[in-house]
C-alpha cells in the first residue's frame, strides 16, 4: 500500500481565480526520498501543507488525500501529530520553547508520553543528532543551522512515518546545509522513513533522491528518477533547467550519449569518458587580463588596514582589512560563515566604527562626510535579511516612505518611485505586504527601496541567501544594469557560482581580513576546494573553466 | 555540591520556609539569625555585588527606623519631642527598626532565590501543576529576548538607509523610533503565525499535557527532606511556645530565655546554614579527593 496518495487535487486560495495546484495525482511508496522542486510561486508549499490536516490552507478544494489507506481527513489528529512530521523554512520561529532540552521533548508532552519514555526518547534523539553538547543551552544561542536540526530532532522524537520539509535549508549557510541536508539522508536511509522535501540547492539532493517531481503553475511538470529528469525538462525546454546540478546541464549542452551524472564525481569520470578519444588541444580559454590594483582616482572605496571589536573584551573580528574597490564595478567578497564579512560592510556605510585605519569613500575620509550627505546619493546598504527593511503596511507605501522628508513634488516622488521599481520589476506586488512576499521577491522589493537613496555605491549583504535560481538571473541583471549607469557595487557572498558568473573581480575573506583580489576566472582556477561545481568538474582537463559555460565552450572546442 | 543542584522541589520549600520565618520571627535573637544567614549565603552565592547590595541595605535599615518613628507614636519610653511636638518614642523606633531588618532579610534571601532558582525549575514546579500554564511561560521566556533582537536588527538595516533611530533631527528620531516599533508589532505576529503552525502541527492542541523534565528526586534529596522537616518541627514547637515572639506596644516584653530556647535557635541557625554548609562540607570533600587522587598517581609514577 502506499504511503500518501492524492487524487486529482485541485485547490485555489480564497478571493482568487488562479489555480494554485491543478489537478494533481500522485501516489507516494513507503521509504521513498522524493524531491519536489520548481520556481517560487510554482505550488510547492501550497500542495506540501495538503499532506498534514492542521495545516492546510483554506480555499476551495476538490480531491482526495489518502494517507496509508485512510482520507486524510478521518486520520486522528493524534495519529497525525506522531506519525507526519513538517518542518518549514524558517528555523528561528518554528522553535517554541526557550530550552534545547524542551523543545525536544515538545511533541512528547503533546502526546500525553509519560516521564520514563520521554527521558529515553529525548535521550536517544539527542545521541541521534549530536545534541548532548548543547542540551541545557538557551535556544536563543545557537546558530541557525543548529536551530534547524533542532526542529528536526525534536520532530523525529515523536517518531513519525513520514518526514515533508519546506525547504528547510533555505535561511542556512552553504556548509550547514550541507550537514542538515546529510542528516535528512542518514535518517531516511537508516530508519527507511519517507521523505518529501521541497528545495532549491538540488546539487545536494539530486545524488540522494529516488524521484524528481517538478511543480509549474501548480501542476506536476515532470515525475522522473534524478537522471532522467533532464530529458523531460529538456524536451518542454522548461525554466527548471537552469536549476539543475552543474554535471547534468552541462551534459545535456553536450549532447552526449553517455549515462548522464548527478554528482561532480560522475561528472568527472564522464568528462574523461567523453573526451577520451579526441586529442585535445585547447585546455583553456582566453584568459582574463590580469587584475590590477586600481588607480587612486578610480577607486570608489578603499579601506586601509581596519581594525574593528565589537566591545572592549571581544575579540577582533576585522583584522587589518585592506581592499581597494574600482568605480563602477561589480566586486564580490567571498569567505566563510563568521569571518567579518558583513562586518566590513557594516564599517564601510559607517554603522560601526573601526578603532585603527582609513576608509576612504571616493577619495575622501568617511568621517569627513556629514551623514547626510553620505546617505543621500552616496551610500546604501542592502542588509542580509532585507525583511528587516520594510516598514509599511504594502510595497508602494515602504517606497514612498523612502522619499519623506524630501522637498519634492508628487509627481517627482511618483517618477523616482517608478523607475526604482521597473529596473528592480517589482511594479507587479505593489499592493501586497511586503511580509507575504517569497524570498526573491522581498529582496528585489528591499533593492528597490535601497536605491531610492541614489547610491553611486551600493553595498550588498548575501543577496542570493534563500532566492531561486531564476530570481538569481534576474537580480543578475539588475545588478548589470545597474553598473551600466556607473554604480559600484560590492558584494558579500557565500554564493561561490554567482561570485564566479557575474563579479568582475572576487577578494577571498579569512579570518578578519582579505586574504586575495583576482578576477573570477582566475580566483577560482586557483583554489581547489572554494571553487565552483564546475571547475571542480574539469580541473582535471581544462586549465581554467570557472562557469558551466566556459565548460561547454572548452567541450565544443574540442570537438 | 552547590544548593541549586538539588531538586527544585526542595529549593523551593526552603526558600518558603526561610523567609516565611524570616517574615514572622521577631524575637531579637532569631532576628539576627534571619539577617545574618541571608547576609552570608547570599555573598557566598553571588560575590560582590551581593556585598554592595547588602551594605547598601544597611543605611536604608537605620533610616527607615527613623522615618517610622517621627510618624509613629505607640510606646511609653519616650527618648525625644519632635519640631511639631510629637514625641519620639523607644519602642516605635525599635519597632521600625525592625521592619527594616525584616524586609532587608528577605530582600537578600531572594537574592539568594535569584541565584539558585533559575527560570527552568519555575517552569518545571509550575508544569507538575499545571503543564499549560509552564508552556506558556515557557513561550514567553522566547519570545521577549527574540522580539528585543529582531528590534535590534531593523536598527541596524535602518541605520544601513539613514533611518535608525539615532540619527537625524529629534523629530527625525522619534518618527524613526515609531516605526520601527510599528513593524516590529507586525513582525511578531507575522512570525507567531508559523509558530503557531510548528505547535500544531506537534500536536499542541491534543488533550492530556504532560510535562517533561531534567530533574530526578534521588536519596540526597530524600534525607535533605527529612532534615528540613526534623528542623520544620523543632520550629513550630518552637513558635508555639511562644520563643520567637515579642512584644512592642507599649512595651518591650521578651519572654523568658530558657535552655531550651537555645536549642530553638541553634536549630533556626542550622536550617538557614543547611545550604552552605552542605556547599562547603562538598566543595572540602572534593578538594580532598582531588588531593588524594593527585597524591595516588604521582605515587605511582
Amino acid at each position: 500500500m502506499e504511503h500518501f496518495k492524492i487524487e486529482n487535487l485541485t485547490f485555489s486560495y480564497p478571493g482568487t481565480e488562479k489555480k494554485a495546484l491543478n489537478d494533481i495525482s500522485l501516489k507516494i511508496e513507503r521509504g521513498q526520498y522524493v524531491t519536489l522542486c520548481g520556481k517560487s510561486g510554482s505550488g510547492k508549499t501550497t500542495l506540501l501543507r495538503h499532506f498534514k490536516t492542521v495545516l492546510t490552507p483554506h480555499g476551495e478544494r476538490n480531491g482526495n488525500v489518502y494517507f496509508e489507506g485512510k482520507p486524510l481527513s478521518e486520520v486522528s489528529m493524534r495519529d497525525q501529530s506522531a506519525k507526519i512530521a513538517y518542518v518549514m523554512q524558517n528555523p528561528d520561529s518554528q522553535i517554541v520553547t526557550d530550552k534545547v532540552w524542551h523543545e525536544l521533548a515538545f511533541g512528547l508532552e503533546s502526546l500525553g508520553c509519560d516521564q520514563r519514555t520521554m527521558r529515553l526518547r529525548v535521550a536517544e534523539m539527542a545521541s541521534y543528532f549530536g545534541i548532548q553538547n548543547w542540551f541545557h543551552r538557551n535556544v536563543a544561542e545557537l546558530s541557525g543551522g543548529q536551530k534547524q536540526l533542532l526542529n528536526l530532532a525534536s520532530i523525529m522524537a515523536m517518531q513519525p512515518t513520514v518526514l515533508i520539509l519546506d525547504e528547510p535549508t533555505s535561511q542556512l549557510d552553504p556548509i550547514a546545509a550541507a550537514d542538515f541536508l546529510n542528516t535528512v539522508r542518514k535518517i531516511n536511509l537508516e530508519l527507511g522513513t519517507t521523505v518529501i522535501l521541497s528545495e532549491h540547492r538540488l546539487e545536494e539532493v539530486f545524488p540522494s533522491a529516488d524521484r524528481v517531481l517538478v511543480m509549474d503553475g501548480g501542476h506536476i511538470a515532470a515525475d522522473a528518477t534524478p537522471r532522467s529528469v533532464g530529458d523531460i525538462l529538456k524536451e518542454q525546454d522548461s525554466d527548471m533547467f537552469a536549476a539543475l546540478p552543474t554535471p547534468i546541464q552541462i551534459y545535456y549542452a553536450t549532447e552526449s550519449t553517455f549515462a548522464c551524472p548527478l554528482t561532480i564525481r560522475e561528472g568527472r569520470s564522464w568528462l574523461s569518458k567523453e573526451l577520451t578519444d579526441r586529442e585535445i588541444k585547447i585546455t583553456s580559454l582566453p584568459g582574463e587580463t590580469e587584475y590590477e590594483e586600481p588607480d587612486p582616482d578610480k577607486t570608489a572605496v578603499e579601506l586601509k588596514e581596519i581594525w574593528f571589536r565589537y566591545e572592549r573584551d571581544l575579540p577582533d573580528v576585522l583584522k587589518g582589512v585592506d581592499l581597494k574597490i574600482p568605480n563602477g564595478s561589480l566586486s564580490a567578497v567571498a569567505g566563510g560563515n563568521g569571518t567579518g564579512k558583513s562586518t566590513m560592510l557594516k564599517a564601510i556605510c559607517g554603522v560601526v566604527k573601526p578603532y585603527r585605519g582609513k576608509i576612504l569613500i571616493n577619495g575622501k575620509r568617511l568621517d569627513k562626510y556629514k551623514q547626510n550627505e553620505l546617505f543621500r546619493g552616496c551610500l546604501a546598504m542592502l542588509p542580509q535579511d532585507p525583511q528587516s527593511l520594510f516598514v509599511k503596511k504594502t510595497v508602494k507605501e515602504d517606497l514612498y516612505e523612502m522619499l519623506s522628508g524630501q522637498w519634492l513634488t508628487k509627481e517627482e516622488k511618483g517618477k523616482l518611485v517608478s523607475e526604482v521599481a521597473d529596473i528592480c520589476e517589482v511594479t507587479a506586488f505593489f499592493s501586497s505586504h511586503p511580509y507575504d512576499l517569497s524570498g526573491g521577491e522581498q529582496q528585489r522589493t528591499a533593492l528597490a527601496k535601497v536605491l531610492l537613496c541614489k547610491p553611486e555605491i551600493l553595498l550588498l549583504d548575501e543577496p542570493t541567501k534563500g532566492i531561486d535560481s531564476f530570481f538569481k538571473i534576474k537580480l543578475s541583471r539588475i545588478l548589470k544594469r545597474l553598473n551600466g549607469k556607473g554604480v559600484t557595487i560590492i558584494m558579500v557572498s557565500h554564493d561561490v557560482e554567482f561570485c564566479a558568473k557575474y563579479a568582475d573581480n572576487v577578494s577571498m575573506f579569512f579570518d578578519g581580513s582579505v586574504i586575495t583580489t583576482n578576477t573570477p576566472g582566475r580566483f577560482f582556477s586557483q583554489n581547489s576546494f572554494y571553487t565552483t561545481a564546475a571547475n571542480r568538474m574539469s580541473r582535471h582537463i581544462f586549465e581554467n573553466a570557472v562557469t558551466n559555460e566556459d565548460v561547454i565552450e572548452l567541450c565544443r572546442l574540442n570537438k | 555540591m552547590r544548593f541549586d543542584s538539588y531538586h527544585p522541589a526542595i529549593n523551593f520549600i526552603f526558600f518558603a520556609a526561610v523567609i516565611t520565618a524570616a517574615i514572622t520571627f521577631d524575637q531579637p535573637m532569631f532576628l539576627a539569625v534571619s539577617y545574618i544567614c541571608p547576609f552570608i549565603y547570599s555573598i557566598a552565592l553571588n560575590g560582590r555585588r551581593s556585598a554592595i547590595f547588602n551594605t547598601v541595605l544597611i543605611p536604608l535599615v537605620a533610616l527607615f527606623a527613623f522615618y517610622y518613628s517621627s510618624y509613629n507614636h505607640f510606646g511609653v519610653t519616650n527618648l525625644a519631642v519632635n519640631f511639631i511636638g510629637n514625641q519620639i518614642t523607644l519602642e516605635s523606633f525599635v519597632f521600625g527598626f525592625v521592619i527594616g531588618i525584616k524586609t532587608a532579610s528577605v530582600l537578600m534571601w531572594f537574592s539568594c532565590v535569584h541565584n539558585v532558582i533559575s527560570s527552568d525549575k519555575v517552569i518545571y514546579l509550575l508544569g507538575r501543576a499545571f503543564p499549560k500554564l509552564s508552556l506558556f511561560l515557557s513561550i514567553l521566556l522566547r519570545m521577549v529576548p527574540r522580539i528585543k533582537a529582531y528590534a535590534k536588527k531593523v536598527n541596524t538595516a535602518q541605520k544601513c538607509i539613514r533611518k535608525g533611530m539615532n540619527q537625524g533631527n529629534i523629530f527625525r528620531r522619534i518618527y524613526n523610533f515609531f516605526r520601527i516599533q510599528s513593524i516590529v508589532v507586525t513582525w511578531v505576529l507575522e512570525s507567531f503565525v508559523t509558530t503557531s503552525d510548528s505547535m500544531r502541527s506537534r500536536g499542541c492542541s491534543l488533550r492530556g499535557r504532560t510535562a517533561f523534565s531534567i530533574y530526578r528526586f534521588d536519596n540526597r534529596d530524600r534525607s535533605f527532606v527529612i532534615v528540613l522537616f526534623f528542623c520544620f518541627t523543632v520550629l513550630v514547637m518552637g513558635i508555639l511556645l511562644d520563643q520567637t515572639h515579642i512584644l512592642y506596644n507599649p512595651e518591650i516584653i521578651l519572654n523568658r530565655i530558657t535552655p531550651l530556647s537555645y536549642v530553638f535557635l541553634a536549630t533556626y541557625v542550622f536550617l538557614c546554614l543547611l545550604p552552605l554548609g552542605l556547599q562547603i562540607a562538598g566543595e572540602y570533600r572534593f578538594k580532598r579527593l582531588m588531593l588524594m587522587t593527585a597524591d595516588f598517581s604521582s605515587e605511582q609514577l
